[in-house]
């Protein structure tokens, strides 16, 4: 396979501007950048760099104002939001920096929720739940609620729900910036295990360096724009 | 989204409400307490129709002295049975004479009906008997046969005696009817209670008359009060239920007044539903943000809105309409006008009208929180 077939997300031109006020804010700006799969890659940068913004137009939650953005031959920026709707839930999977579980279910049923709108046995859906939770070592505690575990152990359920749908992408806000060191490096060392174990990709916004020691792939952004990459 | 990807959502609604127990419940109680007032009122309506509208079915008329309307002053002579009896149409008469404890518009009137003893099988085969005995009845002057619910409002079996509008009676049965009317009054012997009313012997108040099956009421009402035009007692003759709407005029307008109450109930449901689902939705906008970006589409995301809504409803229904179901089955509720009954029954009908409302009204009243769920951009939400 060749470089260019092994791309998974290919951006050119992307800019995305919105009005705050009577300011228009661009926050990116001709943005090109290809993704390969399997790649961990970290995003850094300052506060207001288009980090977050890149990452939310990657994951289809928002869409660019002029650009394009393809994702295995998907043309995820022409989609409508119906049809970004289902391809977030088989494409991308989400990591939050605060998790946002959902409290009044468990373990299980937070990693659940992506498979409930499928038509899929409820036996293959308890299986695939499990084997997520299984990956992200938690199958003790599938049947706690969010506030019986620790933070670390709500990012691992937050990861097991990013990967139960088995989507090609996983984008990561800040995945450890609210975990002691410890379980900070757990996470990276699970995300990592994903990128080269399970051949996901991984797009990764972080302000912490040992975070983006992880990566693969480290690029900077600052002011909307591409700075550097750095291998 | 597949109905059956709906009804996933379903456990994540109910939990999602459970979540905030006392909002719930208070919630809850005030759709309850909204959709009981409105099944009572419906069924204050039902009853109404129930006793008015007349049907083709409907073979019964009641010939009252003309230009009278109470018990009290109706009075026609004993022999018209005979002449009614003869004319062309009529299957079967039963004199009646009625005396009531209060005339007014009541709670709890007792309604006697003074008829022979021996023609009232003939005349309403219907009743059945489901506690004491017809023949103890016939074989005892001052025996009384009542309805079922005056029974059971009135806490009376047989054997007890009491006494109302100065007529003491035994308890020989109790009798229960497909004819609301006869569930709510007392059968005595016609003799019994023109002495004891001190009524003269030969008047009663009142005929009633069946036609003959397929008969033309109108016809032998206009044969019955042509024949006694010139009599001393002229009669006014009309289908039972026209007698009951023109006897009971009183009852019926406050009935009608009451689904302003009914209509009142159903717009403070609309409201509390409302309120309480717009203020779930108000402090889950990340949360459903969060829903999107695993790729729920917008419909679930209002679905799931509404399915608040609908749970709300479906549990403020049963306990409101039940509620109401179980209140009239142990109270026994009839009301009284010039001894015509109006008697409030629980209906299963009723029971799903004020349920099905209930539900109807929950996912009405979650409409615009559902639609305040989708309409932010996710990204936007997330923010909050």
């Amino acid at each position: 396979m060749n470089r260019q077939n092994d791309v998974l997300i290919r951006c050119h031109g992307v800019t995305k501007q919105y009005r705050k006020g009577n300011n228009l804010v661009t926050p990116l700006e001709s943005l090109d950048l290809d993704v390969p799969r399997g790649d961990f890659l970290a995003l850094m940068g300052p506060s207001g760099s288009g980090k977050t913004t890149l990452l939310n137009l990657l994951s289809g939650i928002d869409q660019p104002t002029s650009g394009s953005i393809e994702m295995d031959g998907v043309k995820v920026h022409a989609l409508n939001r119906r049809e970004l709707a289902a391809w977030r839930a088989h494409h991308v999977g989400y990591i939050f920096q605060l998790y946002h579980l959902v409290p009044v279910l468990t373990a299980f049923e937070n990693v659940e929720l992506p498979l409930l709108l499928d038509d899929m046995p409820r036996r293959e859906r308890q299986e695939r739940v499990e084997a997520a939770l299984s990956l992200v070592g938690l199958s003790d505690r599938m049947h706690h609620f969010p506030r019986e575990l620790s933070g670390g152990q709500e990012q691992r359920v937050a990861i097991a729900r990013a990967l139960v749908a088995d989507p090609p992408l996983l984008v990561a806000d800040e995945p450890t910036g609210d975990l002691d060191r410890q379980a900070a490096d757990a996470i990276l060392g699970l995300l990592h295990e994903l990128a080269n174990g399970q051949g996901k990709t991984i797009v990764m916004v972080t302000h912490d360096p040992k975070a983006a020691e992880a990566a693969a792939r480290l690029l900077h952004l600052e002011k909307g724009r591409l700075l550097e990459a750095v291998s | 989204m597949k109905l059956s990807a709906g009804m996933h959502l379903v456990p994540l609604a109910f939990k999602q409400l459970v979540r905030h127990r006392i909002r719930t419940l208070l919630t809850v109680a005030g759709i309850a307490a909204g959709m009981f007032l409105f099944t009572l009122v419906e069924s204050m309506q039902h009853a109404v129709s129930g006793a008015t509208e007349i049907r083709a079915s409907d073979q019964t008329l009641v010939v009252y002295r003309e230009n009278r309307y109470c018990p009290s002053t109706s009075r026609l002579p004993i022999y018209y049975e005979d002449e009614i009896r003869r004319i062309p149409g009529v299957r079967e008469v039963i004199p009646i004479q009625i005396t009531v404890n209060n005339c007014g518009a009541s709670l709890d009137v007792i309604t006697f009906r003074g008829v022979p003893p021996e023609q009232l099988a003939r005349y309403a085969p219907e009743i059945r008997i489901i506690d004491g005995s017809r023949k103890d009845w016939e074989a005892t002057d001052d025996g009384a046969l009542i309805g079922e619910n005056l029974a059971l409002r009135r806490g009376l079996k047989p054997g007890d005696a009491f006494e109302a509008a100065g007529v003491r009676v035994r308890i020989s049965g109790v009798l229960s009817s497909p004819n609301p009317q006869d569930n709510d009054v007392a059968y005595v012997h016609l003799p019994f209670l023109q002495q004891a009313s001190r009524r003269g012997l030969g008047e009663v108040t009142q005929f009633n008359v069946r036609v003959e099956e397929g008969g033309d009421l109108g016809a032998v009402a206009r044969a019955i009060d042509e024949r006694f035009a010139s009599a001393e007692e002229p009669t006014y003759t009309q289908p039972e239920k026209a007698f009951f709407a023109q006897a009971a005029q009183d009852l019926i307008e406050l009935t009608g007044f009451t689904r302003w109450i009914g209509i009142g109930a159903v717009i403070a449901v609309v409201g509390l539903v409302a309120n309480a689902v717009l203020l779930v939705v108000r402090t889950r906008i990340r949360e459903n943000a969060v829903l999107q970006t695993l790729g729920y589409p917008d419909l679930a995301i209002a679905w799931l809105v509404m399915l608040e809504g609908l749970l709300l409803g479906l549990a403020g229904g049963i306990a409101g309409a039940g509620g109401a179901m179980t209140f009239l089955w142990l109270a026994r509720i009839s009301f009284g006008n010039e001894g015509q009954m109006l008697s409030l029954s629980p209906d299963p009908v009723l029971f799903a009208a004020g349920l099905g409302l209930a539900l109807a009204l929950g996912a009405f009243a979650a409409l615009y929180p559902a639609w305040i769920a989708v309409r932010r951009p996710i990204v936007e939400s997330l923010r909050t």
